[in-house]
């Protein structure tokens, strides 16, 4: 084999490997909305994301859990919304002027959930997921995909959409 | 081109399924009429009606290419035709045949993807090879007869198939003024001109406000006038200048605004007009006749008498009633609970009635007619057994939903409400269909939400006739907006009997709860911040107000009434009353108690609207905690012990898991054997077992439970996939308090029994 043909062939097989590691940077990597819930940064899939909205009313509603922390109108649409602080065991900060709901949405099921500040979008790799430290757990675990290396923790939105536990049901009998 | 033509395909099959649907619904009410006249009377021209329907029906699978529809229609119609021309007799077996084969077409026609499973392909096959061999009641004699029909048949149906006959002009009326419509399809308008009435709060408001904006203008006219007034002469040429130059614009503003807020009334009230013409438009559009409910109901009186082996002459007048589609919808649940409530513990077996000396066969009748006020009254009458008041106060007594005191001086009328507690039941046998005892108070309370009311007489011995009276339509809801400390609410203005101020020195003490004078009537009262649970807040800003004008001691007072209750509710304030439009509160909140939904004020304010009848029950549970805490503790609930016995892991499982969920603790044993002997080791409150086990099953278990000396009282609940009658029966004689079949198991209906039996 000269030397022309073998440059050739190992050109040929780094553009390969590029492709694939594309390929493979592609199908792993999440696009993330990123909020804070007190100090923490939390990210969600901004694949469940229908809008974000910025709280300009709200109204509560007595008798339902703790978790529920309004209602509102989005145009005329009521939607209820989940603070999940009451999950992670975060204190209450009281209701700022910078709050903001994230509404998500599947087929299914659609609710907001309330976010202290939202940052951003950003994009999760797959790799640089690591599973929850033991520490960290508490309600909300089964709620958390991952955490990454810079401390982002991920949420699991479908898995939060699709949970009947979430769902009030209350009758007076 | 192609896709166009796809298109066009999938129009004509939604159009050929809406028509085939006709059909077939035709075809059966035929049969059931077939079966009532039968055998004299107008047979030939009910054979005539059915073999059309038939024919049309095989017309319009042939020409969207609906092979399936086709072939069983084919044969079907060669029955029908043999039957016109008197070639076959019409018999009891014959009818069973075509009712099959009116349910197999029904499921064909369903399966839009053409895929059957192997069972369906299988009785389909069946089916068809029972129509032929009807058709032909001798072979050898009558094939050529046979084969001429289907001969015959080809001219006709590409007739009836082609283009300018394709319009089913022979199933609508004669009047060609109609069009067909999809109801799917009107329904989001409806919904559309609701929210119209969205806009037209929101604009009332907006023209309030800009009216308020006008008068302010207004006022700050005058005061600059009668301050520029008193200090005239004093004031420089240039300060005079600027004065004129400001009072020119400011009257300028003050004309544009007036024209504008004159304008936006007009505006308001053009659209506030068209928008209730338009939205009661609407309302009539999706009147439906009272027939589109209830022509299920014969087949299935027809099916679950044949089940309990009770002859029933089930008859329905005024079916041509149109009512509000939103209404027939919620009525259809507890009509079918009322039927089948009827034919379950009202029409006795034909050996008991003819014992009492009435004909074998029991009648229900279901009658709809219009009355005053835009009202519909339905009846449901029997001639069966009617209600046992003796048993019935004595379910209520061991409920405890009622004291021997006040049974004994229970009025008949006030005895019939008792059916509507839930828990109550006389029969003595709980079983799927019906005597959990649940089912008639979510019948009242269904009625209750459409605005209507249940009454019900019984004449012992004799039957029993229910009577619900009902609106046609929906009206738009009203209601009065109140506050309880800073939070709004609104209280559907149909229940507020009135609105009172009283001073605090009329609230009286009764039997340890507060009352207050209504009329003349005493009735509770109870604080609706209490009854929603909102913490109690000292010197709230409201209170502080009022005590600082000197009203401290009187009260707001809304007096709410549902179902014959009265209750008094304490408010902080009542602000408003107004049309409202009444929204979910989302599919993560499915019901939330003493909340039915929430409204957006024209302000954009969004407010609960409050369930009365959930108010009501936690209302009477915030006297009765009162009270008991009181008497002392009372209130502590008895968790059961049950005793589960399954020899299936993952049923045991997840029996265990649903009872201890709702409180109870569990103990499971694997077969009857195992269960016998914990059951007599132990301490249970109720026993809940599988039939079909190894060693001892749940029958024998029974059988052994009911003869042992410490367990014979014990509550046996069989659980079972076997759904047939002789088992239900079994499981009656050897003692079991309750029978659920297993493929209709839910879990709220086992906890209710449950519940009842512990």
């Amino acid at each position: 084999m000269n030397k022309e043909n073998l440059e050739k062939l190992k050109n040929r097989a780094i553009v390969m490997a590029e492709e694939t590691v594309q390929k493979q940077e592609t199908s792993s990597a999440t696009e993330v909305i990123t909020f804070i819930l007190d100090v923490e940064t939390y990210a969600i899939e901004s694949a469940f994301v229908r809008e974000v909205y910025q709280i300009k009313d709200f109204t509560t509603l007595p008798g339902v859990p703790s978790f529920i922390f309004c209602i509102i109108n989005i145009r005329g649409q009521i939607l209820p919304v989940i603070d999940l602080k009451k999950f992670f065991n975060l204190p209450e900060k009281g209701f700022g002027e910078l709050n903001k709901v994230i509404i998500l949405s599947n087929d299914l099921m659609e609710f907001g959930i309330l976010a202290d500040e939202v940052r951003g979008t950003e994009t999760i790799e797959q790799d640089d997921l690591q599973p929850v430290p033991q520490t960290i757990s508490s309600i909300g675990e089964e709620f958390l995909r991952g955490v990454t290396k810079k401390g982002l923790i991920l949420l699991n939105a479908e898995r939060m959409l699709s949970d009947k536990k979430l769902v009030v049901y209350d009758e007076v009998n | 081109m192609d896709k166009k033509e796809e298109e066009f395909l999938k129009r004509i099959q939604a159009t050929f399924l809406i028509e085939a649907e006709e059909h077939v619904r035709a075809f059966s009410s035929g049969l059931i009429e077939l079966e009532k006249i039968h055998p004299d009377g107008k047979v030939d021209e009910i054979t005539e009606i059915l073999f059309r329907e038939i024919h049309s029906l095989k017309g319009a699978a042939r020409s969207v290419d609906h092979k399936d529809a086709e072939s069983v229609c084919q044969p079907l119609e060669s029955v029908f035709s043999a039957l016109k021309n008197k070639k076959i007799k019409l018999s009891p077996d014959l009818l069973g045949l075509f009712y099959k084969t009116s349910d197999l077409l029904t499921k064909v026609l369903l399966n839009t993807s053409g895929t059957h499973s192997g069972d369906d392909r299988k009785i389909m096959r069946e089916l068809i090879t029972q129509l032929k061999e009807s058709a032909e009641p001798n072979l050898h004699e009558s094939t050529t007869a046979v084969e001429k029909i289907p001969d015959l048949q080809p001219a006709i149906s590409e007739k009836l198939t082609s283009p300018e006959s394709n319009s089913s002009s022979d199933i609508l009326p004669p009047s060609r003024e109609s069009v067909r419509i999809r109801i799917s399809k009107l329904d989001p308008l409806l919904l559309q001109a609701e929210e119209l009435l969205q806009t037209k709060i929101a604009i009332s408001q907006r023209a309030i406000e800009l009216e308020e904006i006008r008068t302010n203008i207004g006022s700050w006219i005058q005061e600059t006038q009668k301050w520029r007034s008193q200090r005239s002469g004093a004031s420089s040429e240039r300060w005079n200048e600027w004065m004129e130059e400001n009072d020119l614009h400011l009257n300028d503003l003050e004309n544009r605004l007036t024209s504008l807020a004159g304008h936006t009334q007009k505006d308001q009230h053009n659209l506030s007009n068209m928008v209730d013409n338009h939205l009661d438009s609407m309302k009539q559009i999706l009147m439906l006749p009272v027939s589109s409910l209830v022509e299920i109901f014969p087949l299935m009186v027809r099916e679950i008498a044949r089940e309990q082996n009770k002859e029933i002459d089930f008859k329905i007048n005024g079916a041509e009633l149109e009512i509000d589609k939103r209404i027939l919808e919620e009525l259809k649940d507890p009509l079918i609970h009322l039927i089948r409530n009827s034919i379950d513990h009202g029409i006795g077996k034909p050996q008991e009635r003819i014992l009492k000396n009435k004909p074998a066969g029991g009648k229900i009748r279901l009658d709809f007619s219009a009355r005053e006020n835009g009202q519909v009254e339905i009846t449901l009458s029997d001639d069966g057994n009617g209600i046992d008041k003796a048993k019935l106060i004595k379910a209520a007594l061991k409920k405890g939903l009622l004291s021997e005191e006040a049974a004994a001086i229970l009025e008949p009328e006030e005895c019939y409400n008792l059916i509507y507690q839930s828990g109550i039941s006389t029969s003595s046998i709980i079983t799927d269909i019906s005597g959990h005892g649940l089912g008639l108070s979510i019948v009242r309370e269904k009625v209750i939400k459409l605005n209507g009311k249940i009454s019900v007489e019984s004449d012992p011995g004799h039957g029993t006739t229910f009577r619900i009276l009902l609106p046609m339509t929906l009206s738009t809801f009203r209601g009065i907006v109140v506050k309880v400390q800073e939070f709004a609410f609104i209280l559907p203005t149909m229940n507020v009997e009135r609105v009172m101020k009283i001073d605090r020195e009329d609230i009286r003490t009764v039997e340890n709860h507060e009352t207050i004078l209504v009329g003349d009537k005493v009735t509770s009262i109870v604080d609706l911040r209490e009854v929603l649970g909102l913490p109690e807040k000292r010197n709230s800003v409201s209170d502080n107000m009022e005590t600082e004008n000197g009203i401290s001691n009187q009260i707001r007072v809304v007096v709410l009434s549902a179902a014959e209750l009265r209750i008094a509710f304490k408010v902080n304030d009542i602000t408003d009353e107004q049309q409202v439009l009444v929204k979910p509160l989302g599919k993560l909140l499915k019901r939330v108690r003493n909340i039915s939904g929430a409204t957006i004020l024209g302000s954009g304010k969004v407010v609960p609207v409050l369930n009365i009848s959930d108010l009501m029950k936690t209302a009477l549970r915030v006297h009765v905690k009162a009270k008991v805490s009181r008497d002392g503790d009372l209130s502590i609930r008895k968790t059961g012990k049950i005793l589960v016995v399954e020899d299936s892991i993952t049923s045991r499982t997840m029996l265990k898991n649903v009872l201890e969920t709702s409180g109870y603790s569990v103990v499971t044993a694997f077969d009857g054997l195992d269960g016998f002997t914990k059951a007599r080791d132990g301490e249970f409150d109720l026993i809940l077992s599988d039939v079909d086990m190894p060693r001892v099953n749940g029958f024998e278990l029974t059988t052994k439970i009911r003869a042992d000396k410490k367990l014979k009282e014990m509550p046996v609940i069989l659980l079972t996939a076997l759904g047939s009658q002789a088992d239900r029966e079994h499981g009656i004689d050897v003692g079991a308090d309750a029978y659920i079949i297993k493929s209709s198991f839910d879990q709220g209906n086992l906890l209710d029994i449950v519940k009842k039996l512990i």
